[in-house]
């Protein structure tokens, strides 16, 4: 029991990171039909702006809200210079660009600084940790879990309560339908981006924090997590990707402590398989959003 | 299983022999002008790569579902083949604790290959039912996924059971002197890969695949399961990946995780679209124009800006010149060809079709034929059927009846369910009541490639051709469907009912590159191809003007009495209606309120009433 609630935090502050990112991707699906494979790549060029700074003897108080505004920045130039010129193509096309994205990030961090792990110290207090009852918590955990919770509800705020918010749900929801109806398609997507490039922000400040290192292949894990778990969830749905990326968490944590010997290396791989299953049998995942065709 | 032996038989194995030939003659001659052990380097992964990117060109170019799977294969069949390939002695100082005395094993690398084969092809086939069931289909989100996962389940193991793959660091590893000495195994690889990917594309189960990559839909609507071509397509793909990644890591003498990852992903993916991934010459013209760009860039970034004996060190371009340029022309190339130009350099043209329209004898129009029978006991009911749209009632206790050989028509304004009846009719919409039968066999929601093999075939309100496929193709696919599931009455050849459709000068264009009216027509002769007993056309005559809908009904006609089918058509246009049809049904709001001969439903008050307007006399 005890195990179990010590997993279950763990998990959930792991899988909030996830759900973060997993959202990020979402929201840029909903808008576009977009699966962003290049989604990671916002925190390789973070990490190194961060690697860089932190020469520069600043302080993570002041790098982590400048890695925010980072990722937006990125996000947006992305939008602009590559996917702005693919807007309606097959998905096929937008799968291809953004995995073509993702490999010319890392490709002009090898060129231009080189494939090695660049390494920056980690928060004091990323380690410590406090006793509740016989549960050892993180410190760190708790910061997660509870910025995430602000995050998503600012989220929720700005979906349910602002012209934007009205805007990009109802982009999601038919696009060419809201294009009609008078939405400048144009802000919504950029807005899109933004949003989604900010919500990487925040989970990339964790994922720095945690993995105290960049390196021109960072992308490929937050990468991979977040497209999985907005898969997980149905794609498309906001609050299935949130769900997606807690669950990912959650069951990464719960394997690797119940998997016995040799076998617990293998979690990572035990989850993409269980995934690929889920989508033998589940193809919309979780949530599923319809997308009937009509003939 | 090919429709025609000399197009695509044997031109396809001349095209194949003559791609190989010119792939491995301009490979052979540059390592002989640069010599070198380099350059002979080069060429044999250039050779290698080819086959592997054909392999994926059988998957992705003929069923147009994403994968990023495929290099996962490969992993598999990589390490299959070095498990048991790698003599024990070697074997001993990295995985002597290997399970199932895998450390002991030894056989001939060409068994060794056949066994990675086996193995491979025996995850594939997993996989391929988890694809099938995902639905996949061309552009399919969840395919990509699964693809995805398995990439990454295969690094990750590669990565983490070190006591059989060796781990991160060691790997698996040939001994000195026991590695790949000669290029003849992958001659005969490639040769075989490229003859292999061009008889696929050109056999029946490739022409069905590519329908369905053009319209999956509408491929069903055609009796087309694209989930067994898809599987067949998978299948032979992986062969051909499994062949050429045993190769590589033969050639190469070890294999390590990040041999089979995402760098050789992107590699041979953006050697696919580059080239053309609709077509097995573009990708050998992908291999060999990425093998040659690449190479380019890695002097220009490693010999000091000098490249064949042109010096660049003045140039102020340092900042580019340097080690990691060739990822970055990948990536720019991956990125470049999907912004401007998505189908790559040559799209899907085949060096043998060019050849063969080169060669071809000249075609005379055959004549329409004579009108075949029909059997009028082959009767198309659909009895109380309702349908329900989460709260809306859509379709409410419907009946209908058709004799064979009867033109009938459906009638109604907006909204009536007109639509909705033919699509539960052909197994589009599922009912929540009643039954659909044809000849007595029940069709009730029988998935609607079975529905069109027993018969019921459909033309699309929205025009649904495939799009990249030629007239004939298109015709040719629904006569091959014909072929195997057809109730065994003779039909008319594809080139009759091209002529009677009026597209024979039109056989070679792309469907896509036609106008809206024989478009029209060319959906008309594709669903006639499958020998219905009744043609279900939706709107055949929308958007036309009034000569062209007297033309159509005149088509209409022919084309239905030459396979011998009975007609439900629907249509605004009541001069068409009237014109062609032996009995009307009405439908108004989801029921049918009137049924009779033309004269009779003109002069019902009820019709009146719902298409103008004018109240009903109580």
């Amino acid at each position: 029991m005890t195990e179990l609630v010590q997993n279950l935090i763990d998990g959930l502050g792991r899988g909030s990171i996830y759900a973060l990112l997993a959202l990020g991707v979402a929201v840029v699906f909903g808008v576009m039909h977009l699966l962003n494979f290049a989604h990671g790549e916002l925190i390789t060029v973070s990490g190194y702006v961060a690697y860089a700074l932190f020469n520069q003897g600043w302080s993570w108080f002041l790098v982590a809200p400048l890695i925010v505004v980072v990722a937006i920045i990125t996000s947006l130039v992305i939008e602009r210079l590559a996917f702005s010129l693919v807007r309606g193509a097959s998905d096929f096309t937008l799968v291809l660009t953004s995995f073509g994205i993702h490999f010319l990030v890392s490709a002009i961090f090898i060129m231009s600084v080189g494939a090695r792990v660049k390494t920056f110290s980690e928060p004091g207090w990323i380690a410590n940790t406090f006793a509740v009852g016989p549960i050892n918590v993180e410190v760190f955990d708790v910061v997660v879990i509870g910025v995430t919770i602000v995050t998503l509800l600012a989220t929720v705020v700005i979906l349910q309560k602002t012209m934007f918010g009205l805007a990009l749900r109802a982009a999601a929801a038919d696009f060419d339908t809201a294009r009609l109806m008078g939405i400048d398609s144009n802000k919504v997507i950029r807005g899109a981006f933004a949003l989604s490039g900010a919500l990487a922000g925040i989970a990339g400040v964790f994922w720095l924090m945690r993995a105290g290192n960049t390196a021109p292949s960072s992308g490929i894990s937050p990468m991979i997590k977040a497209v999985l778990a907005a898969l997980i969830g149905g794609l498309g749905s906001l609050k299935g990707a949130v769900i997606g990326g807690l669950a990912l968490g959650v069951a990464e944590v719960v394997l690797r402590s119940q998997l016995p010997g040799e076998a617990a290396a293998l979690t990572e791989a035990v989850v993409f398989a269980m995934i690929a299953l889920l989508f033998i049998f589940r193809p919309q995942g979780i949530i599923s959003v319809s997308h009937a065709e009509r003939v | 299983m090919f429709p025609d032996l000399r197009r695509d038989v044997a031109m396809p194995i001349v095209g194949s022999l003559a791609l190989f030939g010119m792939l491995v003659g301009s490979g052979l001659l540059f390592a002989a002008l640069q010599g070198g052990r380099a350059s002979g380097n080069l060429v044999t992964a250039m050779f290698i790569d080819a086959i592997m990117v054909v392999g994926l060109q059988i998957y992705i170019g003929n069923t147009g579902v994403f994968s990023f799977g495929h290099i996962g294969f490969g992993a598999i069949a990589g390490y299959a083949f070095a498990l048991f390939a790698i003599d024990p002695v070697d074997k001993a100082t990295r995985i002597a604790g290997a399970p199932w005395g895998l450390a002991d094993v030894s056989v001939s690398p060409f068994v060794a290959t056949l066994i990675a084969l086996v193995i491979t092809l025996a995850v594939a086939a997993v996989i391929g039912l988890g694809l099938a069931r995902s639905g996949a289909e061309s552009g399919a989100v969840a395919a990509t996924v699964i693809t995805l996962a398995l990439l990454f389940v295969t690094h990750e193991v590669a990565r983490s059971w070190v006591s059989v793959t060796g781990g991160e660091r060691a790997g698996l590893t040939f001994g000195i002197g026991k590695i790949l000495d000669s290029r003849w195994p992958i001659y005969v690889a490639l040769l075989g890969s490229i003859i292999v990917a061009r008889l696929f594309a050109q056999s029946r189960a490739g022409r069905l695949a590519k329908a369905a990559r053009e319209d999956n839909l509408a491929a069903r609507a055609m009796g087309v399961n694209p989930i067994s071509q898809q599987t067949i397509a998978l299948l032979l793909s992986v062969a051909v990946v499994a062949v050429g990644s045993s190769l590589r890591v033969y050639d190469i003498g070890s294999v390590l995780p990040g041999l089979f990852f995402f760098d050789y992903t992107l590699l041979t993916l953006v050697m696919l679209v580059v080239g053309g991934r609709n077509s097995v010459t573009g990708a050998v013209l992908g291999v060999a124009v990425i093998t040659t760009v690449r190479e380019v860039a890695r002097r220009l970034g490693s010999d000091g800006y000098e490249f064949f004996g042109i010096g660049l060190e003045a140039a102020p371009l340092g900042w580019v010149f340097r080690e990691g340029l060739p990822r970055v022309v990948l990536g720019l190339a991956m990125l470049g060809f999907m912004i401007w130009r998505s189908d790559g350099l040559i799209s899907d043209w085949e060096l043998d079709g060019w050849l063969w329209r080169k060669i071809r004898p000249p075609e005379a129009a055959p004549e329409v034929p004579a009108a075949i029978a029909s059997d009028p006991e082959a009767k198309l009911v659909a009895d109380g059927i309702v349908v329900d749209f989460g709260g809306f009632r859509a379709m409410d206790n419907a009946s209908m009846v058709a004799s064979g050989g009867e033109i009938v028509g459906l009638i109604g304004p907006n909204g009536a369910g007109k639509t909705t009846l033919v699509n539960v009719i052909t197994g589009m919409v599922e009912p929540s009541g009643g039954s659909v039968s044809l000849a007595g066999k029940d069709l009730t929601a029988a998935p609607s490639y079975k529905i069109a093999r027993s018969g019921l075939v459909r033309t699309f309100q929205n025009l649904r051709l495939f799009s990249l496929l030629t007239v004939r193709e298109n015709v040719e696919t629904s006569a091959l469907v014909a072929q195997q599931h057809g109730s065994g009455k003779k039909l008319p050849t594809v080139d009759e009912l091209i002529v009677a459709a009026g597209l024979w000068e039109h056989r070679h264009r792309r469907a896509s590159e036609l106008d809206y009216g024989n478009s029209r027509r060319l959906e008309l002769a594709r669903a006639a191809a499958l020998g219905p007993t009744f043609l279900l056309l939706d709107e055949p005559t929308s958007g036309m003007s009034d000569s062209e809908s007297l033309d159509m009904i005149e088509q209409v006609r022919t084309m239905a009495s030459m396979v011998g089918a009975g007609i439900l058509v629907i249509d605004h246009d009541l001069n068409f209606i009237t014109g062609i049809c032996h009995r009307i049904y009405c439908l108004d709001q989801g029921a049918v309120i009137a049924d009779g001969s033309p004269s009779e439903i003109q002069a019902d008050p009820q019709v009146q009433a719902a298409y103008l307007g004018i109240s009903a006399p109580a």
